[in-house]
């Protein structure tokens, strides 16, 4: 099937009165809770996941992303109106956005952030749409080599990219690795780390890791220091960009969603990396470098624009090798799980209309994220507002309802709550969870495809080094590792990612 | 010894590591051609004790105190949510997000017990039970087994 074709059937599927109710409700829902400081779009996703289980596929998967984009979305209000980043990626956008709306223009940087992100998001969508389809044909020539090379990428990419110390990294990612390996072992049948407990025979379902770990780990961190949260936000004034405003922001946001759309299909932190690279870029070639942090617009016009395009080309490793290349598509992937959809290379040509589908459906959301946010930003800075001491109590009923309508057992519930506690452990010893969660999904994946490599070569692991595929990417995977040794790269790691948690 | 974050970690990694390293020597390891269910789980594991045991040294050099713990949410709200697992079955929705709902904010400083407190939970209550179970269509029962049979 052709591009065109294949959009026709994505207008279709995606226009049909029900999918385009839903992929509005999730946009709305998704940016009304993506808004409340504090909670970044894996809080969010997993809070709003069961309004997607009672649906059929292709409409649960619509509203998903409309969830998944409007959480994005609305991180970056947060991020401009408040000072608080909502995740480590609107870290860079607080850096002139709110500046912009400490000196009243909070107006127009939310109008930058739209524009940018519309823009970026239309070319991502578009770069979806013609080169998922290539991927996928290619990726069906993968071997179980190429898949464990790529994974490896993946989790020493999303190591590199955390705050904090490899080390430390290294730790929650093998610590993940763990964690997805109980259960029951699909090759020999074996029950493994089970603690004899039939409730873990299944395995421990991703999302209830994630959220209690996001979801609740949160909260419990938010709640003490209740006293010291300052609510202040920032009053909205004229959304117009003025036309030196448009000027300005104009080639930012080309050259943002450039960076954004490839660097957003690298496997690991890709809408993280986009950002920062998208922000220091603008700054070098600036004229007036020293205006940045003090209000440029091309400070927040650049990394929404770069944040939104690699928020839409990370579904392309997602969607074509069934590989998350972030924690936020890792819950994705969990939540496809959980409709009994298995992504991969198959899904393009087993269920054309659920790709295409989702592809316009990204576009729609984009759409509507523009003409959502901008009339209502006074909504949402309402929604700001709201006192967490209302807020918590009705998170932690959302959750739990959550968790437990995933399988509905309650043993989930409880298992939510135990890896909140751990959240806050976490949080309290400077380890990042975002390498956990993409090693959760990536763990067992790796294990297979291992099994499955050596099987082939009769236990000789040169494979690797031989098919030159998995040999480039694994260079490029200890070339990262590499870097973090270097002291120039290091210190812009330190400084980009210190405030990312 | 005063704890740093880095002892606490390692410590954690290393504990991990271990009891998952002592599960997995009982699995077949089997050889790399043909690894057993026990392959994955050995290497991955020792890497953890590794991987603690070199934080657990690397707190010798550097030590970041933790910051003060405020065990009073740390504590109750996951309780609250355990109480919340126990009641949906027996009790149905309503009565666990009402539970839910007064237990967790109570943790709150600005939580007074007063009549606007219960009337909000209970408003609360009712507002999820309609949307996830009548709107959204759920499987969570709206009165619990333990009241359908006390009825009967």
């Amino acid at each position: 099937m052709d591009i065109f074709n294949g959009l026709l059937l994505g207008l279709s599927t995606a226009t049909t009165l029900t999918n385009f109710a839903y992929c509005f409700f999730g946009v709305f829902l998704g940016t009304a809770v993506g808004v409340l400081p504090g909670l970044g779009p894996i809080a969010t996703i997993s809070m709003l996941l069961p309004f997607t289980f009672g649906l059929p596929v292709d409409t649960g998967l619509i509203m998903l992303a409309g969830i998944f984009y409007g959480s994005q979305y609305g991180g970056s209000t947060t991020a401009i109106l408040m000072n608080i980043p909502g995740e480590a990626s609107s870290v860079v956008t607080t850096l002139d956005g709110h500046e912009m709306a400490k000196q009243g223009k909070a107006g127009r940087a939310l109008a930058a952030a739209a524009i940018g992100s519309f823009f970026a998001g239309t070319v991502g969508t578009l770069f979806i749409a013609v080169s998922a389809p290539l991927l996928a044909s290619l990726a069906l020539t993968f071997g179980p080599t190429e898949y464990f090379a790529l994974i490896v990428l993946g989790l020493v990419t999303s190591m590199v990219l955390t705050s904090g110390s490899l080390l430390t990294a290294f730790g929650m990612a093998l610590f993940g690795v763990v964690l997805g390996m109980i259960g029951t072992d699909v090759n020999s049948g074996a029950a493994r780390f089970t603690f004899d407990s039939v409730n873990l025979l299944d395995g421990l379902d991703f999302v209830v890791v994630a959220t209690g770990i996001f979801g609740l780990g949160d909260v419990l961190a938010n709640l003490e220091n209740e006293r010291s949260r300052t609510a202040t936000v920032a009053p909205v004034s004229s959304l117009f960009p003025t036309a030196d405003d448009w000027r300005r922001m104009t080639a930012p946001i080309l050259r943002g969603t450039g960076i954004g759309v490839l660097l957003g299909v690298l496997p690991g932190a890709g809408v993280l990396l986009a950002s920062f690279s998208a922000y220091a870029l603008e700054k070098k070639i600036s004229k007036h470098p020293e205006q940045f942090g003090k209000g440029a617009i091309e400070g927040v016009a650049a990394p929404e624009a770069a944040n939104n395009a690699a928020a839409q080309t990370c579904f392309i490793p997602m969607l074509t090798l069934g590989l998350p290349g972030t924690a936020t598509m890792a819950l994705m992937i969990g939540a496809l799980v959980v409709q009994g959809i298995q992504p991969g290379p198959e899904i393009l040509t087993q269920q054309p209309a659920l790709f295409w589908g989702l592809v316009v459906s990204m576009w729609l959301g984009n759409l509507m994220l523009l003409f959502l946010n901008l009339p209502l930003v006074g909504l949402w800075a309402k929604l700001i507002s709201v006192p967490y001491h209302f807020l918590f109590p009705v998170i932690c009923v959302f959750v739990a309802i959550g968790v437990y309508s995933i399988n509905n057992s309650v043993f989930d519930v409880y298992m939510m709550a135990l890896f909140g506690v751990l959240g806050y452990f976490f949080k309290k010893v400077g380890a990042e969870p975002a390498p956990l969660i993409l090693a959760m999904i990536l763990g067992p994946m790796a294990e297979e495809y291992l099994r499955r490599a050596l099987l082939i070569s009769h236990g000789d692991a040169t494979v690797f080094f031989s098919s030159p595929l998995s040999l480039g990417t694994l260079v490029v995977a200890f070339l990262l590792l590499l870097s973090i040794v270097s002291p120039r790269f290091r210190k812009v790691r330190e400084e980009g990612l210190q405030d990312a948690d | 010894m005063k704890l740093s974050q880095d002892i606490l970690l390692g410590l954690f990694f290393t504990t991990v590591g271990v009891v998952a390293a002592t599960m997995a020597v009982s699995y077949p390891f089997g050889t790399s051609s043909r690894m057993g269910p026990g392959y994955f789980p050995i290497i991955i594991s020792s890497l953890l004790i590794v991987t603690g045991l070199l934080i657990l040294l690397r707190s010798r050099l550097t030590r970041v105190v933790i910051p003060t713990v405020g065990w009073k949410p740390v504590i109750a709200v996951p309780l609250s949510i355990l109480v919340f697992g126990l009641a949906v079955e027996p009790l149905g929705l309503p009565i666990a997000v009402f539970l839910l709902t007064v237990l967790s904010a109570s943790t709150s400083e600005k939580f007074r017990f007063d009549w606007r407190a219960f009337a909000g939970a209970a408003a609360f209550a009712a507002f999820c039970s309609i949307l996830f179970v009548d709107l959204l269509g759920l499987p969570v029962p709206i009165v619990g087994n333990w009241l359908q049979g006390l009825a009967s």
